[in-house]
């Protein structure tokens, strides 16, 4: 009865903490790459056509986001990363589950997989544009399409790398075939299917704004945004557009994290 | 339940010429009696411990499991009435302990108020108590394996399969579930099969010791353990137990010298 303690999250505790000037020195490495970037923009006399000083990037960002243009255009890629990624999510899980539970469908879409998983899909976009024209239909589809393809994979390379060994041990408790698909083979594939939602999502967000960006109609979104700026050269709007992203993109990536952690803590870390 | 095993053979599929596991086990292992099986690393006592488990099926020999009471009945399919705990556990990560304890009954259809009233007497028997929510990863080895036996005995099958149960238990745990199993044995009178490389353990838990060869692995010799039940820890102390213990060492270490000398030739 030793093992209580502490330990309560089921993550190794952290065994010693890192020294402080370790632990700061990450953030005092970006606050000193900008410091260093204003001082040569301000130095050098640098046109803020071709590189804007962060302290500006800095006003233009804030001015956007009262205005209201960022948090609406945020809100509108945000959406659409969400119908993208979850068409891709439910369709690559389940198609995969069953590539992985029916030999016979295996065999029919894998020659399918392999021969259009290679094909960078921002290449279907003039097919696309014919088809369904520039609107939200044509996002949803190309972001989809391309993040189907990782989860699909993942989620059936992890349903066939189930331990032979638990099944075994399911068998050996009773549990018929059926039982031992949906108590033991699908959740031994969730660290898999959880890598691949994660590729999932990073492909989908640059789908979604790089369809923004080409011949999307709807005029709006992030993509939309960065081009619109590019093309009036409004510089300190296209990097202050970029910062949103970014965070934006991080934020995403980390409460996917946080729900696979509250979905499945066993499985965090393990692929 | 009797156990007849006849001129069983085990080739494993190896890619090549095959590895002959097991070559020609014959064996009555008796209703209602503990036998251990002992021998050294790699000859084949896991093989058959699956083998007779139902989880393996042998390359050659047969396998019949009767009721003595009962012996016109048709033979029992192996596996159905017995179950198996694993040398290597294989608990199932993603549940807790009462959810992989319990995880035979839940399949078997039993209401979950009554499967967990099971669990926790079986898991505070096994010095589980108030362990019943943590994950399988937050315990100890030992721990572990007593999950592992707690999610075998509520299975009550009538034949037990202990493969090396008790190898991750510091000493006094050891002591602790030697003494819980013997009396679970002596209460329930269940037909076990038990693997084990410790020769005290092999003495002091089995009605019958079963010494395997280097593999392939055969049967060199079996030892009858006379020593009177209740069995008590005390008993090691005792001349006949010190007997049985030199007696069995000896063919054990010829064995495991000659498993020696197999691996330095395919070494060389
Ligand atoms: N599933 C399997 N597939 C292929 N070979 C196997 C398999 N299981 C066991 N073997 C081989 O059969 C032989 C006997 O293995 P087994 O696990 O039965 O030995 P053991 O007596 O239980 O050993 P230990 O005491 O180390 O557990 C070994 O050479 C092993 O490599
Ligand atoms: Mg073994």
């Amino acid at each position: 009865m030793t093992a209580s303690g502490k330990a309560r999250s089921g993550r190794p505790a952290r065994k010693r903490r890192d020294p402080l000037w370790l632990r700061v020195l990450p953030s005092l490495s970006v606050v000193l790459f900008i410091a260093l970037w204003e001082l040569a923009v301000k130095a050098g006399d640098v046109a803020p056509i071709i590189l804007p000083a962060p302290s500006s990037i800095a006003r233009y960002l804030v001015a956007m986001i009262l205005d209201g243009s960022l948090p609406y255009n945020l809100a509108v890629t945000f959406v659409r990363i969400m119908a993208g990624f979850l068409v891709a999510g439910v369709l690559g899980v389940l198609v995969g589950v069953l590539m992985g539970m029916s030999k016979v469908l295996a065999r029919v879409i894998d020659p399918w997989i392999a021969a259009l998983y290679p094909l960078p899909k921002i290449s279907l976009i003039p097919l696309l544009i014919i088809w369904l024209g520039t609107g939200e239909a044509y996002i949803l589809t190309i972001s989809a399409i391309t993040a189907f393809f990782p989860v699909v994979i993942s989620t059936y390379a992890g349903i066939r790398q189930t331990s032979q060994e638990l099944v075994k041990a399911a068998r050996d408790l009773g549990a018929s075939t059926r039982q031992i698909q949906t108590n033991v083979v699908i959740p031994a594939a969730i660290p898999s299917i959880f890598a691949g939602l994660h590729l999932g999502m990073g492909v989908t967000i640059i789908l979604v704004v790089a369809a923004e960006m080409i011949g999307g109609s709807n005029q709006s979104g992030m993509g939309y945004l960065l081009i619109r700026f590019g093309q009036v050269m409004e510089t300190e709007k296209v990097f202050a557009s970029l910062v949103a992203l970014a965070v934006f993109g991080g934020v995403i990536m980390k409460g996917q994290q946080a729900i696979d952690r509250w979905v499945a803590p066993w499985a965090v870390g393990k692929s | 339940m009797d156990i007849i095993v006849e001129n069983l053979v085990q080739v494993w599929d190896d890619g090549g010429a095959g590895v002959r596991a097991l070559d020609g086990i014959t064996h009555h292992f008796r209703s209602g009696t503990l036998t251990c099986l002992l021998g050294p690393s790699g000859c084949g006592k896991s093989t058959l411990a699956q083998i007779v488990g139902g989880i393996e099926t042998a390359t050659s020999g047969t396998i019949r499991i009767v009721d003595p009471k009962n012996p016109s009945a048709p033979p029992a399919r192996p596996g159905q009435c017995s179950v198996m705990m694993w040398q290597s556990l294989n608990l199932f990560p993603w549940r807790n302990v009462i959810d992989n304890v319990t995880f035979g009954l839940e399949m078997a259809g039993v209401p979950k108020p009554e499967r967990y009233a099971r669990a926790r007497e079986l898991l505070a028997s096994v010095g589980l108590r108030n362990f019943e929510e943590k994950a399988c990863s937050q315990l100890s080895g030992g721990m572990r394996q007593r999950v592992a036996l707690a999610r075998a005995l509520i299975m009550d099958r009538p034949i037990l399969l202990m493969d090396e149960p008790f190898a991750a238990l510091d000493a006094q745990t050891k002591i602790v579930m030697q003494e819980e199993l013997t009396r679970i044995f002596e209460r329930m009178r269940k037909t076990i099969l038990f693997v084990t490389h410790a020769i005290d353990e092999a003495i002091l838990l089995g009605d019958e010791v079963v010494v395997m060869t280097a593999r392939p692995g055969r049967i060199k010799e079996v030892i009858r353990i006379d020593l009177p039940r209740p069995r008590t820890q005390e008993m090691v102390g005792t001349h006949e137990f010190g007997e049985l213990y030199d007696r069995i060492l000896h063919l054990i270490r010829e064995e495991v010298l000659n498993a020696m000398r197999q691996q330095d030739e395919a070494l060389a």
